[in-house]
């Protein structure tokens, strides 16, 4: 479990991160997203101790992380994929890590078996390509056998394979009853991985919640009638304060609502429905309309 | 082995396996023994035909124009110093360092823990070969045989200059996480071991001859007992005095890297 209570870190006048206070829990992907800048590095480095706050406290298991006897048994985390001497092979790099916090050395053969990385593993690290590097990455991360995983971006440069491989692996680390914690920009990727989402921009707290409540609350989660008396089914729905659109003749689209409220408007009022579904928005909406007003480095909109 | 000492141990383990893994430490270690072999035949080859043309009395020992040809080889080792820290700097790797090992100071101790010895055995391997070509080359009829090679010179020739290479890595390696880049770490190890000391002998005055003394060039010479250094004959104090300087250097720059590395975010 990480828990962030009232984290600040300020550069300068430049605050990064505000006010900063969340649990992610274990046994769940939890995923952390938000745009270009908004402090998701900066929060992973706070975790990790290696960037001191400017107030409040990053704790993991009660404990700040230079507290933890040989983290890498208890945290694994990927922050940086190319954050290696290129001149050093893959597997002298995980035997660093692994001597440095007593990790029996057949962990390295293992880990790097599981991230289908044996024989590149013994040339020079800077001649692996990125999606090599993360791999390589994500096996430190693994090395300890750890309570809890941080991935930043863990899916940049990997081909589709090695993107489903990833969310597969995050799934069943979560399954295992660990804490994972993951950030991502593809958020086609985080609706299929994550359990738990958590969104800041600007370095303040935007949303924490559970992905499907995540996506309920978007504009375009809505619900689709379909009926021959759609007028009378109008004055229903706005009687019971609910917002519609009529796109077709015999067509409404209602926002606000579940799909059981507005079937049983229509049941007492006796209109005969057609169709009644439920439309949902994608993560990627609902993630845009979240974070719209905290777009830092954004591409200006011209004005028509 | 308490907590302590065992976290400590891994963390040196894991410096060790970190040192020995990448190419440039050898290529270090060997530019040092060549530096030193090449500097030691010139300084010595200087010597003794002096000694012959002047016809005078005296000989010389085989290691001690070594002595003074390790403070040019010691860029060797300063280079092999600095590239157990700025590439980590450069590459991000620090993080990884600190991630394993988050407690900074033991970062620092374990690094210097394996470069101490490193270049300690480096400095009485090398200094033996370079002692070994000089007595090779120089004792020949050719230069007079004045160079000899006694047992009771050499030996503690050779281990002063493996302490005074072991100080001048690890003052090296507190530049390094002081200046946290190898420009910085190049530019300050070069000033303080060689640049400020010849530019304060060069001033011309006491105050600036009296500085330059104190500073590790000329300590460390002193700490070796050379008989050829740079301002002419040997250095005015005796060797327990130079070793005190040298300490106090190393001490210094390890602080400095020290206090850095425990401030700044990594």
């Amino acid at each position: 479990m990480i828990s962030l209570n009232g984290l600040r870190k300020r550069y300068g006048d430049r605050t990064v991160i505000d006010e900063l206070s969340l649990d992610v829990r274990p046994g769940a992907v939890t995923g952390f997203l938000g745009p270009n800048g908004a402090g998701k590095s900066t929060t992973m480095r706070l975790i990790l101790g290696l960037d001191r706050p400017t107030a409040g406290t990053a704790l993991i298991g009660g404990l700040p992380y230079h507290r933890i006897r040989n983290p890498l048994r208890t945290v694994g985390a990927l922050l940086d994929a190319r954050a290696l001497h290129p001149g050093r092979s893959g597997r002298a790099h995980l035997t660093a890590l692994a001597r440095s916090n007593g990790i029996p050395l057949r962990r390295v053969t293992e880990v790097l078996e599981t991230v289908g990385l044996g024989k590149a593993a013994r040339g020079r690290a800077g001649a692996l390509s990125l999606g090599m590097s993360q791999r390589l990455g994500i096996a430190a991360a693994l090395l300890g056998d750890p309570e809890v995983l941080m991935f930043d971006e863990p899916v940049n440069g990997l081909d589709p394979d090695g993107v489903r491989w990833v969310r597969d692996l995050m799934r069943s680390l979560a399954d295992e009853g660990r804490t994972v914690f993951v950030s991502s920009h593809l958020m086609s990727e985080m609706q299929l991985t994550a359990d738990h989402l958590v969104v800041i921009g600007r370095g303040r707290l935007i949303a924490d919640a559970p992905l499907a409540e995540i996506i309920a609350r978007g504009s375009l989660t809505a619900v689709v009638v379909r009926t021959p008396h759609a007028d009378d089914l109008a004055v229903r729905l706005g009687a019971a304060g609910l917002r519609w659109e009529r796109p077709g003749e015999n067509e409404l689209v209602v926002t606000g609502a579940t799909v059981e409220h507005v079937g049983d408007l229509a049941h007492e009022a006796g209109i005969r429905l057609h169709e009644l579904r439920p439309r949902e928005a994608s993560l990627e909406q609902a993630y845009q309309e979240l974070t719209a007003d905290s777009v830092e480095y954004g591409a200006r909109r011209e004005r028509v | 082995m308490n907590t302590w000492t065992r976290e400590l141990a891994r963390a040196t383990a894991a410096e060790w396996v970190k040192l020995r893994s990448v190419r440039s430490t050898w290529w270090c270690l060997a530019c040092m023994t060549v530096f030193l072999v090449l500097g030691a035949l010139a300084i010595g080859g200087g010597t003794v035909t002096e000694l012959v043309r002047d016809g005078q009395p005296g000989t010389l020992s085989a290691s001690d124009p070594v002595t003074s040809a390790a403070v040019f080889a010691q860029f060797g080792l300063v280079a092999l110093a600095m590239l157990t820290i700025t590439p980590e700097y450069a590459s991000g790797g620090i993080r990884t360092t600190l991630q394993a090992t988050p407690v900074r100071g033991r970062v620092l101790a374990a690094k210097a823990l394996v470069l101490a010895p490193v270049t300690f055995a480096a400095g009485v391997v090398a200094g033996g070969v370079a002692t070994a070509a000089v007595h090779l080359v120089l004792s020949a009829e050719v230069f007079g045989g004045r160079v000899t090679a006694p047992f009771a010179e050499v030996v503690p020739d050779l281990l002063s200059m493996g302490v005074f290479f072991a100080l001048v890595s690890v003052t090296t390696l507190g530049l390094g996480f002081a200046t946290r880049s190898s420009a910085g770490t190049l530019t300050t190890a070069f000033m303080l071991l060689m640049g400020v000391p010849l530019l304060l002998v060069m001033t011309g005055t006491s105050i600036g001859f009296e500085a330059s003394l104190r500073m590790p060039l000329f300590a460390g010479l002193a700490f070796m007992g050379s008989s050829d250094t740079p301002m002419g004959g040997a250095v005015p104090y005796p060797a327990s005095q130079g070793l005190v300087w040298l300490l106090v250097w190393t001490v210094a720059a390890t602080a400095l890297g020290h206090a850095v590395l425990r401030r700044r975010d990594a």
